[in-house]
């Protein structure tokens, strides 16, 4: 609730300079197939050809984190933040359990292991945001934020209630999870069982949003974020609510892009209001900030749109992000 | 910064010295803090690495949940909130460990329970660090925000400063700031394998320290904009600074700690002059207390106030240093105290002073909080007694 006892909305419309993906096939912008036996790939290719150097020392999550952000800031130009009050906004569900687990079995190995000091430093929740904001030269608000499968969401509300107060002129916002072996320990940390997903193979992403006003380079807008208590399914009045941030929107066309949460997609009911499914979960698989991936993939691909993404937490809390695109 | 006036309207704390926050203060006031002991807790694997233990009896994942449900228990009394004011509160949680004691509880439970088979590899199965907030959201039916803030050692500092702005701003009703960390032996070990983990005691600020040592904690602050409830803390000067130039040590030249300060104070529109003491982040490492003392230093000059450290009573309590510290020191100051630093017995010259040996009278007026960790973060805010 805020201060008015109304379900969290932020309202204020924020506009998108920038928005860049990096899925499990470790493509900047681009898709390519992939399996979930095959992951995780080796990201060093992929740090080489963003970063242009390696990062021999971090961990593919600080890896991801790094080279997401920089992709989103290689839309614009690297040189984009300069000057201007930037805040980084690095949303994870899991964060770095990919240097947490190697760490801890050493601890916990038979007769004394060797737990490395590196991997330990890496492990800690804000060392990726720290690498981040090291290469972005930001040295004002860096924050990570983790709320389960609504933690880009969560992260992204924060970022707009930032902008909005002119604390901060720019939003650097991502979310990122990697894949971490086992495939059935990984599912059981994104709390995925008794049917309360899609079924769909397990993923991973880094993909970020850069906010703030420039209209030279606006490519969409962030309209609204939306927490709800209601349960299930949205419905005919969710959508009213929704579209009053949306209605003077001039869009070809609304496109729903549903969440990993979102048992089913309920096609009629989107059809029957003028809304077309969009289904980015294929190409990027299930992982808590999959939300992230799927905004920042419309926002490039789909010109002169509404979109809605909407997810469930899994205790039936329900989440939306309405976004704009540009004509082209 | 627009807006009305944030205060304290309840807290709790579950910390070694107690099983509540007045409990605590009341040990800190009578200088009842031994030092950190060999933790007795049935998961722990190094005996070695002394901690700040609760007492309980029990199994360690049992304990954390006790802990939480504790404080949160101990703030609410206090706060006296109804059932619907807890239901529309927005919750922010400070935490870096969440709830992987499960992940070291389960481990460790089948190794002890299967002594003739080799142990398997541990599990990770943990829900990260949103899980805490997800826990406390389900169990009080809280309508409002949830959101968890994962930054080591700032983490429940930051979340008490962005649930503020929040407050401040009307995009929340009122916050219940959480700070969760019970003792993991991931961390324990992180820290002695970064050499920096103290094998005798505590001792912030000392020529002599070593390092830090590790404490557990749940604790909980509740912001509100005063309305129609008693409150006498109010929370103001929130700033948070992210510092690149280094991962671990905030610059030991204090210039980073001394702007932080500046800034905080200059949104606070308090003077130097006016703050009444200082309740220092004082971790006993090298690094972080010559920044810190130096930094101080920097910025007030001879009219330093007296710092307290408290992580030589309850040891470092990680992401819940923030909602823990503040807990201890409003109940210390609702006895009438400001309780004294332990741990410390020699100046160190490069810091230059001592923080405070004697408790002092718990007067009005502004107190500053400070807290530098891990990655660069910095937190800074004031609570004034009204």
């Amino acid at each position: 609730m805020n201060a008015n006892n109304k379900p969290l909305t932020s309202h204020s419309i924020t506009p998108v300079i920038a928005a860049s993906y990096i899925g499990p096939s470790l493509m900047p912008n681009g898709n390519a197939l992939w399996e979930e036996h095959e992951l995780p790939l080796n990201a060093d290719g992929l740090v080489q050809d963003i970063m242009g150097q390696p990062m021999r020392r971090a961990g593919r999550f600080i890896k991801m984190v790094a080279c997401g952000g920089l992709a989103c800031l290689q839309q614009v130009s690297l040189d984009y933040l300069k000057g201007k009050k930037t805040g980084i906004f690095l949303a994870t569900g899991l964060g770095n359990v990919d240097e947490i687990l190697p760490f801890i079995t050493e601890v916990f190995k038979h007769g004394g292991g060797f737990p490395s000091p590196n991997q330990f430093a890496n492990s800690v929740s804000n060392a990726a945001a720290f690498v981040l904001a090291r290469i972005c030269d930001v040295t004002g608000t860096v924050l990570t934020i983790s709320q389960e499968e609504l933690s880009f969401e969560s992260a992204l509300w924060l970022a707009q209630t930032y902008l909005e107060s002119d604390q901060i002129e720019l939003a650097l916002v991502g979310g990122c999870d990697i894949f971490t072996p086992t495939v059935e320990e990984y599912r059981a940390r994104v709390n995925l069982n008794c049917g309360n997903s899609r079924r769909m193979p397990m993923g991973e992403g880094s993909s970020w949003l850069l906010l703030g006003r420039d209209d030279e380079r606006n490519i969409g807008e962030i309209l609204a974020v939306d927490f709800s208590e209601k349960k299930g399914l949205p419905d005919e009045n969710d959508l009213a609510d929704l579209m009053q941030h949306g209605n003077k929107i001039r869009a070809k066309n609304r496109i729903v892009l549903p969440g990993f949460r979102t048992k089913q997609t309920d096609d009629g009911f989107w059809r029957q209001n003028g809304w077309e499914i969009d289904d980015y979960l294929p190409c990027c698989g299930i992982h808590s900030t999959a939300a992230a991936f799927g905004l920042a993939f419309a926002l490039r691909g789909k010109p002169s749109s509404l979109l809605l993404h909407y997810n469930f937490h899994a205790s039936g809390k329900q989440a939306f992000v309405l976004a704009s695109t540009k004509s082209l | 910064m627009i807006g009305e006036n944030i205060y304290v309207r309840g807290w709790g704390a579950v910390t070694t010295l107690g099983w509540s926050a007045a409990e605590a203060a009341r040990h800190l006031i009578a200088g009842m803090a031994p030092p950190a002991t060999a933790g007795g807790s049935s998961h722990l694997t190094n005996r070695a690495l002394n901690v700040f233990e609760v007492p309980y009896q029990g199994n360690p994942l049992d304990k954390a949940m006790t802990m939480l449900d504790s404080a949160l228990a101990e703030a609410f009394r206090r706060a006296d909130l109804s059932a619907e004011e807890i239901a529309e509160s927005s919750v922010l949680v400070g935490t870096t460990g969440g709830l992987f004691i499960r992940n070291e509880f389960e481990f460790t439970e089948a190794v002890r329970n299967n002594p003739d088979t080799q142990s398997p590899a541990i599990s990770c199965r943990n829900r990260g660090p949103g899980e805490v907030a997800d826990l406390i959201v389900s169990k009080y039916g809280i309508h409002g925000l949830a959101l968890t803030f994962s930054m080591a050692c700032v983490s429940s500092s930051h979340a008490l400063v962005v649930a503020a702005d929040l407050i401040k701003r009307k995009k929340i009703r009122r916050a219940i700031v959480v700070g969760f960390e019970p003792l993991l032996n991931m961390t324990l070990h992180g820290f002695a394998s970064l050499l920096l983990f103290d094998y005798e005691r505590c001792r912030p600020f000392c020529a002599t320290r070593a390092g830090m040592q590790i404490g557990e904690g749940a604790a909980v602050v509740i912001l509100e904009a005063q309305k129609d409830f008693p409150a006498k803390y109010k929370f103001t000067g929130g700033y948070q600074y992210n510092d690149i130039k280094s991962m671990t040590s905030a610059g030991i030249d204090g210039v980073t700690v001394s702007k932080v300060v500046q800034q905080s104070l200059g949104i606070a529109q308090v003077s130097a002059d006016d703050v009444v003491a200082v309740k220092a982040h004082g971790t006993g490492t090298r690094d972080n207390d010559l920044s810190e003392g130096r930094g101080l230093v920097k910025f007030f000059g001879e009219k330093l106030p007296p710092v307290v450290s408290l992580k030589g009573a309850v040891g470092h309590t990680l992401g819940a240093a923030g909602a823990v510290e503040t807990a201890l020191w409003i109940s210390c100051s609702e006895e009438g105290t400001i309780p004294r630093s332990f741990g410390f017995s020699e100046i160190d010259p490069e810091i230059g002073f001592a923080p405070s040996q004697e408790n002092m009278e718990a007067r009005h007026g502004a107190y500053l909080f400070t807290y530098f960790g891990f990655g660069g973060t910095c937190t800074s805010y004031l609570i004034i007694k009204e």
